[in-house]
């Protein structure tokens, strides 16, 4: 999951990392002392915030109240705002970039150092990209000191990702963070009680993403389910979703996954069943529940595994035809139907 | 990788690893015991202790498969490593990626091996297999599969078992970002073995199915490579399911491995049939 960037800030101050002076409003508070000249930052987690209207400077009260309140209504790409983060303005003589990240080729704690930080960071040519351990020697002491803490925090608070851009320094040298993001491991929230007060509750058990296409996906098993959208794509559709019902999903799960679809207005829905730890009876009791209430939805469905033969005799029995292939029913589903 | 001769222990003998020891058991696979903690009975003619060490001086084994809830897994690999388990298949998912950082330095410094977190598990179809995959998606053949994904390793292999002339090997890995056994790795064992028909089940995310290919190449692998990868329809900075499957940009999308895969000779096929 990602951290708002007041929750990154208030981490980074607790471990001595200097951070601008701030606090933090959400929609309903009354603010008793303002900061002036300031800032005032929307707390959402989507990207390019700032060209998006975002971020606000103040150096009057008027100004701060107008802000402020536009802030808080603002959505930011679609995104409500947690809440808006206030802090000094702060001029510095120079902005670095500086990142850790748990790194899935290198297997390894990967620290990514750049004297451009800011908005030039995208086109520096001086970068320095490596092995947490092999490349602390050939940064400046002191933001080996800097990284040395943010190593610290990364293992303490399972973070897998942590940037500072810009990494303001001023004119007497001191570094200051001007932004923070942090993604947490989700696997590791148990340990991260703190962390859990900014979790968006999954109200199902499944794995679901709602897409821009017309043809609904539902699978077991996230590369599967991937595999069925790509071949939804490749037979000229597009698909409406992504739906991993996980293993071993059982009928309520499975039913409460076909309701969510239809709520999202999708009619037309693939399920590629091939069922390993996932009992196929189960599946086929959900298919035939929700077809008794929504008649006019087409389901195409594929379905092989554990508990084959007995799925398809309740399929069977309910007038409800079935595949054994996966192509087949995709084809069928995008193409047209020749049954 | 997988010789059919290991002397396998299941770590963590609940409901699901019992199921799986039973099933694993009656495939062929030498399941010595089971090892939950404070138990010292048997269950269907399986031992069940209360150590990782008690079932390496009473019964030998070599290699652990584990089902340990994720909060408790690190210290049951842990537990293996010290004990001196060779071979360590871990089928637990969401274990904490900093859990699994360090444990993938102990298991490298100690010589043992992790597959997994979050994998199906080895199969060498007829003989034996430590994992939970379906076993009739997997009659004896010529081919091996290499898969970061559970159930397209099951799809895939299916379907070469149908169509094609079968699996000599299946070897999942698991799509976990921090995982103990890469493709490169897996390549090494296939190549000792003289393994002539390789099909590689990737999805987009880090660029392991490149770094593994090349290395074959490089080590004189002169065997039939095809890919298969999932999640071309991915958009660009959500989560797919599985903690190691999310682009940001194009770097790690399936377009991007599919043309780096083309500069190395390497077929890509856009579907499962095109890999038979």
């Amino acid at each position: 999951m990602k951290l708002h960037e007041f929750v990154g800030k208030s981490i980074l101050r607790t471990y001595g990392i200097p951070v601008p002076k701030s606090f933090f409003v959400r929609e309903g508070e009354t603010v008793e002392k303002k900061i002036l000249p300031c800032v005032l930052k929307s707390q959402v987690l989507v990207g390019s915030r700032m060209k998006n209207g975002g971020v606000l400077f103040a150096n009057t009260d008027k100004e701060f109240d107008l802000h402020l309140r536009t802030l808080l209504e603002r959505k930011i790409r679609g995104e409500t705002p947690y809440g808006v983060l206030v802090e000094e303005k702060i001029s510095v003589k120079h902005e670095h970039y500086i990142s850790l990240v748990l790194d899935r080729d290198e297997k390894d704690l990967v620290l990514i150092y750049s004297c451009d930080g800011g908005v030039n960071v995208e086109s520096s040519q001086n970068f320095i990209k490596a092995k947490f351990d092999d490349v602390l020697n050939e940064i400046d002491p002191n933001m080996a000191n800097i990284a040395t803490t943010l190593k610290r925090i990364a293992l303490e608070k399972d973070v897998t990702l942590l940037e500072i851009n810009p990494l303001g320094e001023s004119e007497s040298g001191e570094f200051v963070a001007l932004d923070a993001v942090f993604h947490l491991d989700d696997s590791a929230l148990y340990r991260q009680p703190w962390a859990k007060k900014f979790l968006k509750k999954n109200p199902h058990s499944f794995h679901y993403l709602k897409l821009d296409g017309d043809i609904g996906v539902i699978g077991c098993g996230a590369g599967i389910v991937m595999a069925t959208m790509d071949t939804v794509e490749h037979f000229g559709g597009k698909p409406a979703d992504f739906l991993d019902l996980g293993g071993g999903a059982s009928e309520a799960t499975t039913l409460a996954a076909l309701k969510t679809l239809k709520n999202d207005g999708i009619r037309k829905i693939v399920m590629n069943i091939f069922g390993g730890i996932t009992k196929c009876d189960e599946t086929a009791k959900a298919i035939v529940n929700f077809k008794r209430e929504n008649p006019d939805y087409d389901l195409y469905v594929r379905i092989t595994g554990t508990n084959e033969e007995e799925a398809k005799r309740i399929l069977k029995e309910n007038h409800i035809s079935f595949y054994d292939d996966m192509y087949s029913v995709i084809k069928d589903a995008v193409v047209g139907d020749v049954r | 990788m997988i010789t059919g001769r290991e002397k396998v222990c299941v770590q963590g003998m609940g409901k699901y690893g019992t199921f799986h020891a039973i099933r694993m058991k009656k495939y062929g696979t030498n399941i010595v015991c089971g090892v939950s903690k404070g138990r010292h009975d048997k269950y269907e003619n399986i031992p069940i202790l209360n150590s990782v060490e008690e079932a390496v001086s009473k019964y030998n084994a070599d290699t652990s498969i584990v089902f340990v809830p994720a909060i408790y897994a690190k210290g049951a690999i842990l537990e293996s490593i010290d004990a001196g388990i060779e071979k360590i298949i871990v089928i637990t998912e969401h274990i904490p990626q900093y859990d699994m950082l360090y444990l993938c330095h102990v298991a490298r410094k100690k010589g043992a091996r992790i597959i997994g977190p979050n994998c199906p598990g080895l199969i060498l179809p007829g003989v034996s297999k430590i994992g939970i995959m379906p076993e009739g998606a997997f009659v004896p053949g010529n081919i091996a599969v290499i898969s970061k994904s559970g159930t397209l390793m099951y799809e895939v292999s299916n379907y070469l078992s149908l169509y094609s002339t079968g699996i000599k090997v299946a070897i999942g890995l698991g799509g976990d970002p921090i995982s103990g056994t890469s493709i490169a790795e897996a390549f090494d064992w296939l190549i000792d073995n003289k393994v002539a028909k390789v099909r590689i089940i990737g999805e987009l995310g880090g660029n392991e199915e490149i770094e593994g290919i090349k290395h074959a190449l490089n080590m004189g692998y002169s065997g039939e490579i095809k890919v298969f990868l999932a999640g071309r329809m991915a958009p660009k900075g959500k989560r797919m399911g599985h903690a190691g499957a999310i682009v940001r940009g194009y770097i790690g999308s399936v377009d991007y491995k599919e043309n780096e895969l083309r500069k190395l000779g390497v077929a890509v096929a856009k579907t499962i049939p095109e890999l038979i």
